[in-house]
């Protein structure tokens, strides 16, 4: 019988959906609340034959899958999927070199320099992110050179060492929504739309799930986005432009409760298959 | 089994506990809203503390 060991830091929906499909499938599950740990590797000790990490934590789920690592237990995602997925500007080097359709962007450490780099873009309005961090936080919507400013300006007084490294990305105008795409090992099991007025469409900031029908064109960027950044379990957000579909960013902890009921996919259940899937190989 | 009741360590509310909680869910006081964190389950009781606020490096 498999166990997973289940890393975790706060038990959210997305935990106990899995938690049930694992139950569903008589598998067995070891909660793993790494805040409680001691990731000694002289004293640890294991009893599951895989890993999957699923800590709101991205720095405390990295050291933690590096730990698993090092005990060769095979994390999913593996550390090298989530050191190119939790950083923004990796996850768009890794696609553009793989030339998978990703969004203009340029990263930079100082005002002057965005400026320069803006022009490139072809100008504003342009997109300033956090490298590291999710959910829609701390993004801005430049206008213009004032705003440009001012917000530079505050990142370099206010800010932690991340938020002074400047992320500029293209402003790609959305039609009131953006795509979704959940992938397991390249493959796309289910879509949505993430519906919201406002520019910033995470469903985390109000963004309204709907289901997406899987298309042709999804399927073959998803599956090329994935092979870009190392596979596992993924989500993808998918910008509608005018040139056609471009992959914006990839999630490699994905949140997904909001998910199943619009599009009838029990995700948590391909979770949970994957890993079965894995740990049989191993 | 008996559903587990907890006091909301915000506005002293009662919280029913779901039947399957675990230690560290995230649940919201029914009463005054807040983000709660289960830190402790026992058969016959449960504490409840406000849930860590989102940090930095939080997300997917």
């Amino acid at each position: 019988m498999v166990t997973i060991g289940l890393l975790h830091t706060t038990i959210r929906g997305d935990e106990k959906l899995i938690l049930e499909a694992a139950k569903q499938r008589n598998v067995k599950i070891r909660l793993i609340d790494v805040r409680k740990e001691i990731f000694n590797r002289n004293s640890y000790r294991t009893d599951y034959n895989i890993v999957l990490n699923r800590c709101v934590s991205t720095i405390k789920g990295n050291h933690a899958t590096h730990f698993f690592e090092s005990l060769d237990l095979t994390v999913i995602n593996n550390s090298k999927v989530s050191a190119v997925c939790e950083d923004k500007f990796v996850t768009s080097l890794a696609l553009q070199k793989a030339g998978v359709p990703t969004p203009e962007f340029a990263m930079v450490f100082n005002a002057n320099q965005a400026h320069q780099a803006i022009n490139q873009l072809g100008g504003f309005p342009v997109v300033i992110k956090p490298p590291l961090g999710s959910w829609g936080r701390l993004l801005a919507k430049i206008n213009d050179f004032d705003s440009l400013e001012a917000i530079l300006e505050h990142k370099d007084v206010l800010g932690s060492p991340h938020q002074k490294s400047f992320y500029i990305q293209k402003y790609i105008k959305k039609p009131g929504r953006d795509i979704r795409a959940f992938v397991i090992e390249g493959k796309t099991i289910c879509t949505i739309y993430r519906h919201s007025p406002h520019w910033i469409t995470n469903t985390a900031r109000g963004g309204v799930a709907t289901n997406c029908p899987i298309s042709k064109e999804i399927s073959n960027l998803s599956k090329k986005a994935s092979a870009a950044v190392g596979g596992g379990i993924l989500s993808m957000d998918i910008f509608e432009t005018d040139s056609g579909l471009q992959i914006n960013e990839i999630n490699h902890t994905t949140e997904f409760k909001n998910s199943e009921k619009p599009t009838g996919v029990s995700i948590s259940g391909a979770i949970v298959d994957y890993c079965l899937k894995v740990a049989k190989k191993i | 089994m008996l559903m587990l009741k907890a006091d909301c360590p915000i506005c002293d509310g009662v919280v029913t506990l779901p039947k399957d909680a675990e230690e560290s869910e995230i649940i919201s006081c029914p009463e005054c809203k807040t983000r709660l964190v289960v830190t402790s389950l026992k058969k016959k009781n449960a504490i409840l503390e406000e849930a860590p606020k989102i940090e930095e490096d939080w997300g997917e």
